[in-house]
């Protein structure tokens, strides 16, 4: 167990203080000794672990799973969830005003730390499954069977509050409606329409609007459960925060997106995508997510310098059009040792007009439009224009193929996916591969199958844009 | 005699529709889901035409190429009928109104607007239906279609118009509403199979001449005099749709023994079962009517409780023994609410069987099975 804490980062003498939770908390997970060894050959295969930055990311989720399962223990009377919410400020407001709260995003911790670093995942999605996510045709999504099949399974107390959004999917709203009727967990959906036109493209002022009404609403909802007031300059306080943290995110995209070579390998995007969400558990989170990402920042400029990367100076780059998977590391992991540079996805937030990382800048009149920025994001627009981000950012990333790695539990992706697919062949002009993959699920990897489209999709990829 | 009437004006229809394009009425196609007011289609001078077709699974395989199966086979037939071009109704369309329902019909609208070969409106459709400022948003995208309808038309949207539309379409609804109560005793004056036909008639024929056939048919169901006794086992049937069309499974149930009295689907009770109260405001009677009075479909939010409430009502009016919930594959919302309505009907010993549709004949061996299975289960009828 020293060993694996280790590995994740901690140092004495937090590490000796610290043991006895994460021994606790891998009881009550059933986690051995056995699969202890296993974890640290998996962490030592799929990540760079020789980087401190790496390791102290692992670590930061590896701490925020062992306080989520000991939430209670540790006094927090109002403990809130998330799945796939936003206005996560709202939440970190709380939480730095007062000790007795706890927030957390129960599925986003546990796919990264029990699915990916792991591999122990599939008993969860097995208990969602025995309630109404079930397996099947149906394909509902694993990212919603991973918080079912934790609160079936007792494997985290259950909480004052989960809070949902509706900008994407209506499964997730639903599966909050049924927690709240079945398990009387009080739940709460942040909405907006999905009704954006492309002629008013990149406009989104309407259903932003109507984001900032639900973004004051849910506000309203959690000075309820917290039993304090949520006021405008505890909001702003958080906006300004987490700037340090975004700063460093966007230094390492930059970085990985026009260094060459890939300086790490893109089974650790997922992490750094998630921090500014999961930055709202505590401000301990924050402030160690600043120190990974810091140090991280640096680490990463070093190996660009010296020319060491996860794949060879001028490997094929490539985009995919979806978030990076979840819980299993190993198809970024294949993709990097057949020597192919996943350089940017989707999941990394997209904005208008040209596939960058920053939304559309304006002045907001107050945090709750500061909050909503995000919904300017490639995957919550309408398919055209989500399809024009995904060719602008091409362009810019100038790669030499893409990826149309479809979620298939997710209606909205698999849905526009066919489209999308379309635009990217047709309008950059270069190789697509398209995969049908259950982003959260790591059952569905099938590893020779993937090994021989990737083989071919790589023998397309030169000569494109990137090459040029 | 209505019947016939009704047959020759369906069987006409494309013909006149074609006829009054030529003298400039726009055509106005909407998908269902009953969130698309018609009647402000109508007071535009323009005709509604609601795209409600499936069942058949050629549509449903030629979308493939632009869908993917895991959207909903209704979904996928709305985007393969425009593929195939077979269908005078899905041809002639000169704009479409596409209401931001579920994530399939939504995929509907954003494959049509990538194409671009239509105009488009997006109609949001606030998912948390009960809230304040969801109502006041759907009243601003109503009047906001009513401009767009006013450009494209060319014809003034009056209050006085949208109001005398209400009028119409509430009569409309009435008769609808009327007629299904009638099968709430045995025998049933009408078999459900004639009453959705003449439901989903109701979306192509022109408003004016269905409400005069459907109020008819009223006047002469309430003195008929029905005969014989109907034993068979009472069914209500709870969905999210029934497309025209898709009339396997009312008669797999009727060749099983039972009967379907009353079906809770989007072309069923959720359309006919409120009326729009056409008082002040004629938006804010039309966003009250569709969007807050209307039983929610499963993918509204915080909708289950009371669907499941509704559909106890029914299944007591009804006199119902035996619940089958049939929905279409892929359709994530009605297949996570159908394990929360199994649980409650169970609690009060209410069969329920689950069937899922795609439009396909490979499982029909299977469903007939499971249904005569069911049917022989609930013939018994309900120990409350």
């Amino acid at each position: 167990m020293i060993e694996l804490l280790r590995l994740c980062g901690f140092e004495e003498p937090d590490l000796e203080a610290e043991l006895p939770r994460f021994e606790e908390a891998f009881n009550r997970l059933g986690i051995t000794s056995e699969d202890v060894e296993q974890i640290k050959q998996r962490l030592r295969t799929y990540y760079n672990v020789e980087l401190l930055g790496v390791r102290k990311l692992l670590g930061l989720y590896l701490e925020g799973l062992v306080n989520l399962v000991l939430a209670r223990e540790d006094g927090k009377t109002k403990v809130i969830y998330g799945i796939m919410g936003a206005f996560d400020e709202v939440c970190s407001a709380c939480v730095s005003k007062s000790d007795d709260v706890y927030m957390s995003f129960p599925s986003e911790i546990f796919e990264i730390v029990l699915g990916s670093m792991f591999g122990k995942l599939v008993p969860v999605l097995e208990a969602a499954e025995k309630a109404w996510l079930r397996a099947g045709t149906v394909a509902h999504c694993a990212n919603l069977k991973t918080l079912l099949g934790l609160l079936v399974s007792d494997l985290i107390p259950r909480p004052d509050l989960v809070f949902t959004s509706g900008f994407l999917c209506d499964t997730a709203p639903k599966t909050t409606d049924l927690l709240s009727e079945i398990y009387g967990i009080p739940a709460f959906v942040q909405d907006t329409c999905q009704d954006r036109e492309i002629s008013e493209y990149p406009d989104a002022k309407r259903t932003t609007d109507l984001m900032v009404k639900s973004a004051r609403r849910f506000a309203k909802r959690m000075e309820e459960v917290v039993g304090f007031e949520i006021t405008d300059e505890m909001l702003w306080e958080q906006l300004e925060a987490r700037k340090a943290l975004m700063g460093n995110i966007s230094q390492i995209r930059d970085l990985i997106e026009h260094g060459d070579p890939l300086a790490i390998s893109p089974t650790h995007y997922i992490y750094l995508e998630n921090l500014p969400r999961l930055a709202a558990s505590n401000s301990e989170f924050l402030r160690g997510a600043v120190e990974a990402t810091s140090i991280l920042l640096d680490e990463v400029q070093q190996r660009i310098d010296k020319g060491v990367g996860a794949v060879d100076r001028g490997a094929p780059r490539i985009l995919s059009s979806h978030p990076a998977l979840a819980s299993d590391p190993r198809l970024d992991h294949l993709i990097t040792e057949m020597g192919i540079a996943l350089v940017a996805n989707e999941g990394g937030a997209l904005f208008p007009p040209d596939g960058g990382h920053t939304p559309p800048v304006f002045e907001p009149k107050d945090p709750y439009e500061g909050m909503s920025m995000s919904l300017h994001m490639s995957l919550l627009q309408s398919l055209r224009a989500r399809a024009n981000i995904l060719v602008e950012a091409g362009k810019r990333l100038k790669v030499d193929g893409t990826l149309c790695l479809t979620h298939v539990g997710c209606r909205t992706v698999v849905g526009d996916s066919l489209m999308v697919k379309r635009a990217l062949a047709e309008e950059l002009g270069l190789p697509v591969l398209y995969i049908e993959y259950e982003g959260f699920d790591p059952r569905v990897y099938n590893h020779e199958k993937l090994k021989r489209e990737l083989e071919l999709f790589k023998t397309m990829l030169h000569g494109g844009v990137g090459t040029q | 005699m209505e019947g016939e009437r009704l047959e020759s004006h369906l069987e006409e229809r494309i013909d006149s529709l074609r006829e009054a394009k030529k003298n400039g009425i726009k055509v106005i196609g909407y998908l269902p889901g009953n969130y698309v007011p018609e009647e402000i289609i109508l007071a535009s001078g323009a005709v509604p035409i609601c795209l409600v077709d499936g069942g058949d699974i050629r549509p449903v395989d030629a979308a493939l190429s632009v869908v993917p199966r895991q959207i909903c086979p209704f979904a996928q037939a709305q985007v393969g009928e425009r593929i195939l071009r077979r269908n005078p109704y899905y041809e002639m369309m000169d704009m479409l109104v596409a209401p931001i329902t579920c994530q399939h019909l939504r995929e509907v609208a954003e494959i049509w607007e990538y194409d671009g070969d239509i105009e488009m409106f997006k109609l949001g459709i606030p998912h948390n239906y009960g809230g304040d400022f969801e109502l006041e948003y759907y009243v601003d995208r109503l009047r906001a279609l009513a401009e767009r309808l006013q450009a494209f038309t060319g014809n003034e949207i009056t209050d006085g118009k949208i109001g005398d539309a209400i009028e119409l379409y509430n009569r409309m609804r009435g008769s609808l509403r009327e007629l299904s109560l009638m099968r709430s005793t045995s025998p049933l004056p009408i078999s459900t199979l004639d009453f959705v036909k003449l439901n989903h008639a109701s979306y192509y024929a022109d408003p004016g001449f269905m409400v005069e056939v459907l109020e008819s048919i009223c006047r002469k169901m309430k003195g008929k005099q029905v005969v014989g006794e109907m034993e068979s086992p009472r069914v209500l049937l709870v969905g999210p749709n029934i497309a025209n069309g898709d009339y396997r499974i009312l008669e797999l149930v009727k060749e099983a023994g039972a009967e379907v009295v009353i079906e809770e689907v989007c072309e069923g009770v959720r359309y006919y079962w409120n009326l729009v109260d056409n008082k002040g405001d004629p938006f804010k009677a039309l966003a009250k009517g569709y969007l807050e009075d209307r039983l929610p479909c499963a993918f509204m939010r915080h909708s289950a409780r009371k669907r499941l409430d509704f559909a106890l009502k029914l299944i007591r009016d009804f006199n119902v023994s035996g619940v089958l919930w049939y929905e279409l594959r892929q359709c994530e919302t009605y297949d996570s609410e159908s394990y929360f309505f199994e649980r409650e009907l169970n609690k009060r010993n209410i069969p329920m069987l689950i069937l899922e549709a795609d439009y396909g004949m490979a499982d029909v061996g299977q469903i007939k099975t499971r249904l005569e299975a069911f049917i022989e289960m609930v013939k018994g009828g309900i120990e409350y």
